[in-house]
């Protein structure tokens, strides 16, 4: 195995990483936090600088990059806290219909949202929405529960069971056919809605894949979008461990810095171990995905239990190492930890990832 | 980023593959007779190890008159891997071949290069390695053995510890205090001891584990007489080496670490699978978190070697050495409780994969302790981490 980046990659990554020093500062997501608004940047800047297009494929106007690319940049995102549609639209959205859609559905969602001009989010896994077929199309009904940016989305790609037989339906539904409940949600910089479908008509170019066959797709979609929330969540952690470094060498207290304490120092190199094991995990589902290799399904659930791990501890001693301070509204730690605890617990807690680990590596159902 | 290698590279692999298959010792002549300790070099591992320097496949890395090939960076790892996969290891006397050759290479003078590199190569020499003293463990620069420079040859007074393989080793690679008046790194020298001077006591020390075993030795050094010309490098400079010597302990070992930590999460599976603990939700999430880490350690492993090749500085080194003998402790913890009161009994074959693998798992996780503590305790590689890697500073 080679974990090393290719020129183009370094290059992508600190591109990414030099506007985002600019357009999202910790501040954005702190007034989104505070005031409810969406932020106009660092989304804007990402659009004109074609990000939205980094994985769709070329014949919707893409780049046809892949998960090695698009990992690097939501570390990136993480990292900065970026606010906006970038999870929703790229890392769950835009698989699904990569994976499941014929080349005019392709067209029709992902050359838009490739220009940056579609808002969409996506309900990956399913849950309690279901689907029956009627006449030349379909009725749904149910909901679909803490979707990322339901609220704010024009078209929301949703998984559903059939009621008929256990095969599942994948749909693209426009918002205006759906009633959205905003959540009160741990994260206020990241909106989370429930989304209610009151027997919804959709015609059948709404439709993905075969009628019941979509499991294989959003399987392969599933892998993509944990890969991407994991590798979100270690950019959230790096930035956090970041700055819970730099105050551990800063704050002086019986006139040394606290950092000189063993005690400091054991929970740091603990951190940082954590934050290497997640990001060597995350790369290494990257490249399953990228290259197709048929350990992607395994390798994603392992990058989603080594992020889940990594914020796990990150988060208990980036607000512990910066005491008080680390307890107020004031200081930006609490935005790093509510991005993590969200990452967690979006898509499968590390928990749920790791029982389904162990199933698979003892052969269990 | 790619999870394959190249076509050479393969065919590279493949060539080693098929000469080990032809050359590497049998199952019945390592049972003929055992190794008893790391210093201690049986005939057929003495005759393996020199098929392996003839054909060049001892050091890869090396020119071919020092048992290598000037085998590329890539070709190393992939040499590694392999080395990994077969039940033998490469010398019986890792500390001579991994630590204290490289050593030599680097401070060694050219009439010390001369009579011990290709010796020891060939495993017709075996060392053991002088650092721990009852006084001095993870603060090594205090280490009192004394040795005072009287015309042509030091007196070597005082004791070390926890030195592995001394009673077969024919050398020590002996670190002592030259100069007790100035601080103490640099006070350091290493001198090369004949293990059967006059005055030299070895008393072996049985593990914890099992009262016959005994790697750990004590070394009394009582006036013994060492020639001025088995000074390493200067007089009162030897500290850089060891620190230096662990850096070469520790470069690859991560690639037969993560295969062991392979191997063993494979046996705790088959283990759980034989005893019905794969219905059993609170074991199965334990063995996915043991998993998850011994996958990270491998992929880690990997990319402090991109930056390797690259020619940059790793800090994997502590953090490898850290994660992997933690999570191998765990995983023995982790099996022991599993197993109940069946891990009580020590005499168990173990399961599947044949009793020489599977040492009862009550004994590994005992056996466990000799990583997170030896070459560095776990709290000493998280000090290392922190101040040398994090930048925290020091008291």
């Amino acid at each position: 195995m080679e974990f090393e980046l290719t020129p183009d990659q370094e290059q992508l990554r600190d591109a990414v990483r030099e506007v985002l020093d600019v357009e999202s500062p910790p501040e954005a997501a702190r007034r989104v936090a505070e005031t409810g608004q969406p932020a106009a940047e660092p989304w804007a800047s990402a659009v004109r600088l074609g990000w939205p297009a980094i994985s769709v494929p070329e014949a919707q106007g893409g780049l046809g990059l892949g998960m090695e690319e698009l990992g690097l940049v939501f570390e990136e995102l993480g990292a900065h806290l970026a606010p906006g549609p970038f999870l929703a639209t790229l890392g769950l959205f835009a698989p699904l219909v990569r994976e499941a859609g014929s080349p005019a559905q392709r067209e029709r969602w992902l050359a838009p949202l490739a220009a940056g001009e579609l808002r969409a989010a996506a309900a990956p896994l399913p849950g309690a929405l279901w689907a029956r077929p009627e006449g030349d199309g379909w009725r749904l009904r149910g909901e679909a529960r803490f979707v990322l940016d339901g609220g704010d989305a024009e078209e929301l790609a949703v998984v559903a069971r059939l009621e008929a037989g256990d095969g599942l339906g994948l749909f693209v539904a426009p918002a205006s056919a759906v009633r959205a409940e905003s959540v009160e949600a741990l994260d206020p910089s990241r909106p989370l809605a429930h989304l209610f479908f009151d027997d919804v008509a959709l015609p059948a170019d709404r439709a993905l894949g075969a009628a019941g066959g979509a499991a294989d797709a959003v399987a392969r979609a599933r892998d993509e979008a944990l890969v991407a929330v994991s590798m979100e969540t270690v950019g959230v952690c790096r930035t956090l461990f970041e700055i819970t470094l730099e105050h551990a060498k800063q704050r002086h207290q019986f006139g040394v810095p606290i950092g000189s304490f063993q005690a400091v120092q054991h929970k740091c190199a603990d951190m940082f171990v954590a934050l290497e094991k997640a990001r060597a995990t995350g790369w290494f589902a990257m490249m399953c995905i990228a290259e197709d290799d048929p350990r992607r399904g395994i390798a994603s659930a392992m990058a989603k239990a080594a992020a889940g791990a990594c914020q796990r501890l990150v988060c208990k001693e980036g607000i512990q190492i910066h005491g008080g301070m680390g307890f107020t509204w004031e200081s930006d730690v609490h935005l790093y930890v509510k991005r993590a605890k969200t990452g967690d617990l979006l898509l499968g807690s590390a928990r749920e990832h790791r029982a389904r680990i162990g199933e698979l590596l003892l052969g269990v159902a | 980023m790619k999870l394959h290698y190249d076509p050479a590279t393969e065919a590279f692999r493949a060539e080693l593959r098929a000469w080990l298959d032809e050359n590497r010792p049998t199952r019945g002549a390592m049972e003929s007779e055992p190794s008893r300790s790391s210093a201690h070099i049986p005939d057929w591992s003495r005759a393996w190890q020199q098929r392996l320097f003839d054909a060049g496949w001892l050091v890869p890395g090396w020119p071919p008159e020092l048992g290598g090939r000037s085998a590329t960076p890539v070709q190393q790892l992939v040499y590694f891997e392999e080395m990994a996969r077969i039940p033998v290891q490469r010398s019986y006397n890792p500390q001579g071949l991994t630590i204290i050759v490289p050593s030599l290479r680097d401070f060694g003078s050219d009439a010390q290069q001369e009579r011990f590199v290709v010796p020891s190569l060939r495993a017709e020499v075996s060392w053991c390695l002088g650092m721990s003293e009852p006084g001095a463990g993870s603060d090594l620069a205090g280490l009192q053995t004394r040795a005072d420079l009287r015309g042509d040859r030091f007196v070597v007074d005082g004791q070390k510890v926890w030195t592995s393989g001394a009673a077969h080793a024919d050398w020590c690679f002996c670190f002592v205090r030259t100069n007790p008046d100035v601080p103490k790194h640099r006070g350091i020298s290493v001198l090369l001891i004949d293990m059967q001077s006059q005055g030299v006591d070895v008393r072996p020390m049985a593990e914890l584990t099992d009262r016959e075993r005994a790697d750990f030795n004590e070394v009394f050094f009582d006036g013994v007489e060492v020639p001025r010309e088995n000074l390493v490098g200067e007089i009162d400079r030897g500290w850089p080496m060891a620190t230096g010597s662990l850096a070469h302990e520790r470069g690859m070992l991560w690639t037969s670490q993560a295969a062991r930590l392979e191997h063993l999460v494979a046996e705790l599976c088959a283990a759980a699978r034989e005893r019905g603990l794969d219905a059993d939700p609170v074991f199965r999430e334990r063995l996915a978190a043991l998993h998850v880490d011994a996958q990270a350690l491998k992929f880690m492993g990997y990319r402090g070697f991109a930056r390797f090749a690259r020619g940059e500085a790793s800090p994997e080194h502590s953090v490898l050495k850290l994660l992997g003998s933690e999570v191998e402790q765990r995983l023995a913890l982790e099996a022991t409780e599993a197993l109940g009161t069946e891990a009580l009994d020590v005499e168990f074959a173990g399961f599947g994969l044949g009793v020489e693998e599977s040492p009862p798992w009550a004994r590994r996780y005992l056996f466990s302790f000799a990583n997170t503590i030896a070459g560095g305790t776990s709290e000493i590689q998280r000090n290392i981490i922190a101040q040398r890697v994090l930048g925290l500073p020091r008291r």
